[in-house]
């Protein structure tokens, strides 16, 4: 008999929603996310670091981030907390037996209210 | 591993690591909505100068709400961190590691970004 | 007369520990026939090396689960129709997360020896379990469990494909289902294998051929667990 599989390897199809449901897609999208909002958390308290070197030193680093490169960063940042979030909300809820069987309707009412936010909030940073 | 059986006793994921998961991620969402009103829509054009900051920091609730939001959202992001490894099956030693190091991560940022706040407090 | 249509179907091989490779049989066939039928008629008529599970072709012993098109079916329910068009194609593939035996059968007894740990039963007495906990009597009747032990829900969770030492949907469902949390069961689920594993991308309960709802008793067995420890937090002495 062949031993049971252990297969690490293939992490990378987590990540490909190919023949899979919406609830992939949750899945996806939350461990992409994740990752990427916990590399910022890392950059973000590095960058704070500014303000400790004084009013000149932030002032000229926010410059510096006000460029159109930052700005799109920016709200990838904000799109993906908003996303993170609110499907947080969808996992909390369905974890203590709240919807469960609605868990694809709130998944999609959860991420239109993301993508609503995620469009006014890229209105307001591009539109100065 | 012996008839599809793994209960080896290992820090994993436990119950107390989950609950603590879901209780932060619920703090987090309150105080990122609060953030985010204060930054991005009370305060004409963002906490951006470093003069509004440390007069945004001089009101006695917010270094608490910060410290505060601090510890959650790095316990929350690198117990998440966890997890993804766990599913990834890392071997007894290389999870011992992982655990030390995690912490060593989680303290170093915890602390540092305190230190960060209490110097901006001490600025105002 | 019934109108035929012409399928190819695109088999999976694979020997020993050989390199895989996917076999093709064109079959006139019947639409409303089953994807296990055509199979069967590929191993009579073409091909008798051809390796699969199968056995009552009424979706009770849960033994045909395989990959069609990429989805994870019983197929002696799944029929043609269903899944390919006249002039189209079906692949077939073993279910994953399991190890091949050949072809497309694969070895589920780690599946068969968890569910026995967490005290799954085949058979319960009708007032016991009904569909989602209603308790309705009915005297000293007996029926089979929702569970046929197919391993769809393995093998379409997103989390049994990197570990396997992850119990999965069906064991956590077996005891959930099972009731009580016995210290047995407890160290079974309660750990890093076990129900905290499950990450929210209900897989399981949309290829769940049998109405067992995986995810949802998931989330049950959780709660029964979190109450669980709580109490023994605080009547620890």
């Amino acid at each position: 008999m062949s031993e049971y599989p252990q297969q690490p390897g293939k992490l990378i199809k987590w990540f490909d929603p190919r023949h899979r449901s919406l609830g992939s897609w949750a899945f996806i999208l939350n461990r992409v996310t994740g990752l990427g909002l916990t590399l910022y958390l890392f950059l973000h308290l590095i960058m704070l670091g500014q303000l400790a070197k004084g009013p000149d030193a932030y002032d000229g680093f926010i410059a510096l981030v006000k460029n159109p490169v930052f700005l799109v960063g920016e709200l990838l940042v904000i799109a993906a907390a908003l996303i993170h979030g609110l499907n947080g909300i969808r996992v909390g809820l369905t974890s203590f037996g709240i919807g469960n069987s609605k868990q694809k309707q709130l998944f999609i009412i959860l991420m239109s209210l993301a993508a609503v936010a995620i469009i006014y909030f890229a209105f307001r940073m591009f539109a100065h | 591993m012996h008839d599809g059986f793994d209960v080896k006793s290992r820090m994993g994921e436990s119950a107390g690591a989950w609950f603590f998961k879901v209780a932060s991620g619920g703090l987090i969402i309150l105080v990122l909505f609060i953030h985010l009103v204060i930054n991005h829509l009370i305060v004409e054009g963002g906490l951006l100068k470093y003069a509004d900051v440390v007069k945004y920091y001089q009101t006695w609730i917010v270094p608490f709400m910060e410290v505060f939001f601090l510890i959650f959202v790095v316990s929350h992001s690198l117990i998440g961190l966890r997890s993804v490894l766990l599913d990834l099956h890392p071997s007894n030693q290389v999870l011992r590691w992982l655990n030390r190091g995690l912490v060593v991560i989680g303290c170093a940022a915890i602390i540092y970004g305190t230190w960060l706040v209490f110097v901006i407090v001490g600025r105002g | 007369m019934v109108d035929l249509w012409h399928v190819t179907f695109e088999v999976f091989r694979q020997k020993d520990n050989q390199k895989s490779h996917f076999n093709f049989f064109e079959l006139d066939i019947n639409p409303d026939e089953y994807v296990l039928d055509g199979i069967e008629r590929i191993w009579a008529f073409t091909d008798r090396t051809l390796v699969f599970s199968h056995a009552c072709h009424h979706s009770t012993c849960g033994a045909c689960g395989m990959l069609v098109n990429g989805v994870e079916k019983l197929t002696c329910i799944t029929s043609i129709r269903d899944v390919t068009r006249d002039g189209g194609k079906i692949r077939i593939e073993p279910l994953r997360n399991f190890p091949i035996i050949s072809d497309l059968s694969v070895d589920m007894s780690s599946l068969y020896s968890r569910m026995e740990a967490v005290g799954h039963q085949p058979i319960l007495p009708i007032q016991e379990e009904d569909s989602k906990g209603k308790v309705k009597s009915e005297g000293d009747l007996l029926r089979l469990a929702d569970c046929i032990e197919c391993g769809l829900c393995i093998s379409a969770c997103p989390i049994a494909l990197t570990t396997s030492n992850y119990i999965g949907p069906a064991v956590l469902a077996g005891a959930q289902q099972h009731g009580e949390l016995t210290p047995c069961i407890l160290e079974l689920v309660n750990s890093e294998n076990g129900a905290w594993r499950c990450h929210s991308a209900y897989e399981c309960t949309e290829v769940c051929p049998s109405n067992v709802d995986p995810a949802w008793r998931i989330m049950e067995l959780r709660r029964k667990i979190i109450a669980n420890r709580f109490s023994s937090f605080f009547t620890r002495k």
